[in-house]
């Protein structure tokens, strides 16, 4: 029997819209979770899917990148890539699962949300598969890990990571719970999917699939070149959304809330792909620089999609701009002087070599951050080692929840972003992350950072053995720099070469 | 006597830390409490420089005898801990 074209019934097949005779309308769909801002049922029928996939394609299509990316991992299994991959590489691994696996998890649930409470019907399409995709990318991305658990402990993470109180965890889950678990079907399409994915799919799946195939790392590589292209086709469910808001005068609302989740998502972006990018991945394996990647693949397209659908530029353009140059320089140096406080073994990524290598891609760099590594270099070769630890916490921003810091050296320009609120002062780290708070305080204001947990004594003893127990790192699980500090070889040449 | 959390943002370092002091500490103890969380550890000392406490945003020097229960910083207020001159710092 002949079948028809996909485009011959499809718009039939996904227009699921009725009128209710039973409920109002807003009992089939809730406000509070559909997020409809007063926008009526027939206003959302507009809404046109860029990327259009039916059920059966669906099916037939994931279970051939799933077969592939499972057999790269199982024919690769004894080729022993792992054990003879970077220390530095390893580090991006663990990083990775930690922070993300289980969130993909969750992102399934806030699909769930839209394929039920979205009011357009092809917003609630994509979301069923977006929602199917994410259950595999959370079962697929603790699965991977799972191989190494019993060779190194800091895997054990990929799954525990979120059921802890680790500083970077807790940033983590504010930052995700705030833009998609708690929120309804419209600000789910607007801060996961258009916000968050489309930047994210393009820094930690593309940049780090094309890093992983040169570090020859086939297995991760094909992992996330499997999920990246699932997420590329769910990451357009809220792009449509935004021509239905601007046309029926919610034009500001939808502009606020993807400027939140843009703000908050670069915030982890610093973080956690910055370092990657930048420091753990060996030198000869790095394609762009997070900078580079940043202005390509974020900046400039994002820049374009906003103009495009009738949005403006973010308020705060300028300030992303500049601290794209020197925000994730400082998330480094807190990452990997507080190693002990974090599940992976952060590369320091300060070889002369490497240096040289910051300096071209970042002018400036040696002349400021390079001034705390020169101190930090000088007391691992003079082997004062405990001078490279910490004795108390950094303060963290109590919005991001990541240490407060900016460029150090004759450049310095650390400071504080205070705000009171109901008699209670708030740090933050930036303009962006105190304006997020003002748009919301009810929603944010009850959250104690790690340093008010502190503070409040819930951290005992409150020493660094207290904090590592409260964060639930264990023996053989606290972090250490990832070469065993063998960048600091040709510092130390030349010192015994002077002494000599 | 009472313990006293603040802010320190070190002139050089890269990042605001939690110092805690004592309400009877003078300035000068504070600004050697901040220092031992950046000096020599990510910032090079500067021998022969004195070292003073303002509050963040202010260009008034807070007196280095004045304790901390003195000088109206409150809880977890930031303060800039800056190198003087060795000359000033005579």
């Amino acid at each position: 029997m002949a079948t028809l074209e996909r485009m011959d019934w499809y718009d039939i097949a996904r227009t699921t819209n009725w009128t209710p005779k039973y409920v109002q309308e807003d009992e089939l769909f809730p406000p509070e979770l559909s997020g409809t801002m007063g926008i009526p049922l027939e206003k959302w029928e507009s809404y046109d899917e860029p990327f259009k996939q039916t059920y059966p394609e669906y099916v037939k299509v994931q279970r051939e990148k799933d077969a592939g990316a499972y057999s790269v991992k199982a024919a690769l299994e004894r080729a022993k890539i792992y054990e003879n991959a970077d220390p530095g590489w390893r580090s991006v691994l663990k990083a990775h699962y930690g922070a993300i696996a289980r969130q993909e998890y969750q992102a399934s649930q806030a699909e769930a949300r839209m394929a039920r409470f979205g009011k357009a019907p092809g917003q609630r399409n994509m979301a069923t598969l977006g929602m199917m995709d994410e259950i595999r990318h959370g079962q697929i991305q603790l699965f991977f890990p799972h191989e190494h658990v019993s060779k190194d402990r800091q895997f054990d993470w990929a799954h525990k990571a979120m059921d802890t109180n680790e500083w970077a965890a807790i940033a983590a889950r504010h930052m995700f719970d705030d833009i998609f678990a708690a929120r309804n079907a419209t600000e789910i399409g607007l801060m996961l999917t258009f916000a968050f994915e489309t930047g994210f799919t393009n820094m930690q799946f593309l940049g780090l699939a094309a890093d992983a195939a040169e570090a020859g790392d086939w297995t991760f590589s094909s992992l996330i070149s499997s999920i990246q292209t699932d997420e590329s086709r769910h990451a357009q469910i809220g792009g449509p959304l935004i021509p239905i808001l601007v046309a029926n005068g919610r034009k500001a609302e939808a502009q606020k809330l993807i400027d939140i989740a843009l703000w908050r998502s670069w915030k982890l972006f610093s973080v956690l792909t910055g370092p990657m990018m930048d420091y753990y991945t060996p030198l000869e394996h790095r394609k762009q620089s997070f900078k580079e990647f940043m202005q390509e693949w974020i900046v400039t397209q994002f820049e374009r999609s906003l103009l495009d659908l009738g949005l403006e530029k973010p308020w705060y353009w300028d300030h992303l701009l500049d601290e794209i140059d020197w925000q994730h320089h400082g998330m480094h140096l807190g990452v990997w002087f507080w190693r002990p406080t974090v599940w992976w073994d952060p590369a320091a990524g300060v070889s002369p070599e490497e240096r040289a290598w910051l300096e071209e891609k970042y002018p400036g760099w040696n002349a400021t951050w390079g001034k705390c590594w020169d101190v930090i270099t000088e007391n691992v070769v003079e082997g004062r080692m405990e001078q490279t630890y910490p004795e108390t916490l950094p303060v963290v921003c109590n919005m991001c929840q990541l240490p407060v810091n900016a460029t150090p050296g004759p450049a310095w320009r650390v400071r504080d972003v205070p705000h009171m609120h109901n008699g209670r002062v708030y740090h933050f780290c930036s303009e962006g992350c105190k304006w997020v708070f003002e748009q919301e305080p009810s929603r944010y204001q009850g959250h104690l950072s790690l340093v008010d947990r502190f503070l409040a004594g819930m951290i005992q003893p409150m020493d660094l053995g207290g904090a590592l127990t409260y964060m639930g790192l264990a023996p053989g699980e606290i972090g250490d720099d990832a070469h065993k500090y063998a960048w600091a070889d040709a510092a130390r040449a030349e010192h015994l070469k002077k002494a000599s | 006597m009472a313990l006293f959390p603040l802010t320190s943002n070190f002139e050089g370092d890269f990042v605001l830390q939690l110092v805690a002091v004592d309400t009877e500490n003078t300035m000068d103890e504070v600004a050697s409490a901040a220092a031992h969380h950046s000096v020599n550890r990510r910032v090079a000392d500067r021998p022969g420089y004195g070292l003073r406490v303002r509050r963040q945003g202010s260009k008034d020097l807070i007196p280095r005898t004045m304790k901390v229960s003195e000088s109206g910083l409150k809880p977890m207020e930031c303060i800039e801990v800056i190198w003087e001159a060795p000359a000033a710092a005579r």
